[in-house]
């Protein structure tokens, strides 16, 4: 597994001295014009810096991908502010990437065509945007692959394909919604891996949406954990393993490990039981 | 294919999951089974009833001559077909339908589908438009016939224009239908990575609607046959309907079914070829 190098000369160029994304007191609030309101997130702050890997979990169903949908623009905030960059946004910001559990991609483009995608959008030209998807592909194991159609390939190969038109337009934060959910525990892992791998080695931030407690310590640098609806923040976990963290088994077999498992899980079992 | 794809899929980084491993072996067994015993067998049996349809429909009327006044039989139906043939109008008759049929299925079809997807832009619109085209759709085609017949003449053109009518309103709503059903996060995914509205309908919309648009077609042709044999019978010259109608009114009851079949035929080879066009325009639905 590669160390995770963190030479200028991989860094992307930070834009703003301010962090890349600090959310100051969301508030969401869904019916507001009929009768029936029901508030999803109460007030949460959350801030996300340079090279950070922040993961937010939660019981289901308490509001964790309104929170990304927020974030990310596609859906109007009730109140509070989003700022990218120091910037107040509308609108999903720039130099941000989105995955969500689905994998979304598009049945009708091969797996290289997929990943183009989003540099087709940015009006990229065809050589520049086939050399850096073939080899955003190579560097995620699907050599081989490039052609197939995604009805052809696996679960993991397809969540890797969308990783892939994740990275390509080189986002420096990445905003993902348990995007591993649906994959069986080993393709989890590896994918994990690859994970950390490239965003570590790249000093992008990561903002996780999980439900999977493991999951967000062994990739984490901090963990946020979410009440019931309507959300607000229980607790900040920062989490300090002492091991290579592009390794996920290995923060698996940090001491530490298991404590903070405990007590996130300990935070999320108390809410059940109000 | 599948089990190729299933080594492929072993040598990957990717350790294969339970669905990788169990798939090509249930697909295996699925596939023999079609080939080898499902497929033969089917078109045996139609072939079977076919043949025994004829047999009695032939031997019910050579006893009787009522009944073969009254229900032609299928070796008068074929000497009609031979003299048509013979006599040049089983192709000419054709042809005219067939072209008639043809430019109503596209015009028809390209006036709908392009209406369908461009409601897609405009919630407003679709809203307004709605009641409109239900009551469009709820005429009944035969209704319009006279009406084509006096603006557009008792020529090709009201044909076509009857063909027309009979597909647009279908394109029309399958089309829009294709493009309001698709993935909500499937357009949030294109936000995010910096769509315009344009970019998500030539990228996302369009080809999203495809299937549906298809579905539509293989539909639609047969509608357009329709039409156009509605047209001809209100009033024409040539083409399948105008013989058919012909027929009918000289009492000429076998003349009546070989030109049926005729009809039936180009129709099936109207939706062999739209079943065609599609394979090739979808090729990432060929499993």
């Amino acid at each position: 597994m590669l160390p995770a190098p963190q030479s200028p000369t991989n860094r992307p160029v930070a834009s703003s001295l301010h962090p890349p994304l600090v959310v100051n007191d969301l508030k969401k609030v869904f019916g507001e014009e009929t009768d029936t309101v029901s508030e999803v997130i109460a007030n949460i702050s959350i801030s996300l810096g340079h090279g950070e890997i922040v993961s937010v979990v939660g019981p289901s169903g308490c509001g964790k991908s309104t929170l990304l949908n927020l974030l990310c623009g596609l859906m109007p905030r009730t109140a509070g502010e989003v700022l990218w960059y120091g910037g107040v946004s509308t609108g999903m910001p720039k130099r941000v990437g989105y995955m969500l559990q689905k994998d979304l991609l598009l049945p009708w483009r091969t797996a290289l065509k997929n990943v183009t995608l989003g540099l087709e959008i940015h009006n990229i030209s065809r050589g520049d945007r086939m050399e850096r998807a073939r080899k955003l592909l190579d560097t995620i194991g699907l050599n081989g692959f490039h052609d197939y159609y995604p009805s052809t390939l696996s679960g993991g190969m397809r969540q890797r394909v969308a990783l892939a038109r994740t990275l390509a337009n080189e986002p420096e934060v990445l905003l993902l919604d348990e995007p591993f959910a649906a994959l069986d525990f080993q393709t989890k892992l590896l994918l994990e891996n690859d994970m950390a791998r490239l965003v570590r080695s790249q000093r992008r931030s990561l903002l996780l949406i999980t439900h999977d407690i493991e999951e967000a310590v062994s990739l984490s640098d901090r963990v946020i954990v979410l009440t019931h609806r309507p959300a607000r923040i229980r607790a900040i976990h920062e989490i300090d393993i002492d091991v290579d963290r592009t390794d996920m088994m290995a923060a698996r077999e940090s001491p530490n490990f298991n404590q903070y498992i405990r007590s996130i899980w300990s935070e999320l079992e108390v809410q059940r039981q109000t | 294919m599948s089990v190729e794809h299933h080594h492929i899929a072993g040598a990957a980084v990717d350790v294969p999951s339970d669905a990788t491993l169990g798939a090509p072996g249930r697909r295996r067994r699925g596939r023999a089974f079609r080939a080898v015993g499902d497929n033969t067998l089917v078109i045996a049996c139609q072939i079977a009833v076919l043949v025994v349809l004829l047999a009695s429909w032939e031997f019910a009327t050579t006893n009787s001559a009522l009944n073969a006044f009254l229900f032609g039989s299928p070796s008068a139906i074929w000497g009609f077909l031979f003299e048509m043939w013979r006599d040049g109008s089983l192709i000419t008759d054709t042809r005219i339908t067939a072209y008639e049929t043809l430019l109503g299925f596209v015009v028809g079809n390209v006036l709908g589908t392009l209406i369908g997807l461009a409601l897609w832009y405009s919630r407003f619109v679709s809203r307004v438009v709605q009641p409109f085209i239900v009551a469009l759709g709820s005429i009944p085609i035969i209704a319009l016939a006279p009406l084509c017949i006096i603006w557009f003449g008792t020529g090709l053109i009201s044909k076509v224009a009857m063909a027309t009518l009979s597909v647009v309103v279908v394109a029309l709503i399958t089309a829009y239908k294709g493009a309001m059903t698709v993935d909500v996060d499937q357009i949030n995914l294109m936000r995010t990575l910096g769509a315009s509205k344009r970019h998500i309908f030539r990228k996302l919309i369009v080809p999203a609607s495809l299937g549906d648009i298809f579905a539509g077609l293989k539909l639609t042709v047969g509608f357009a046959l329709i039409g156009a044999i509605i047209g001809e019978f209100m009033s024409s010259s040539e083409g399948l309907g105008h013989a058919i109608f012909k027929a009918g009114s000289l009492y000429i009851i076998p003349k009546v079914f070989a030109a049926l079949v005729v009809t039936i035929a180009l129709a099936l080879c109207l939706t062999y070829v739209v079943g065609k066009i599609e394979k090739m325009l979808t090729p990432w639905r060929q499993q």
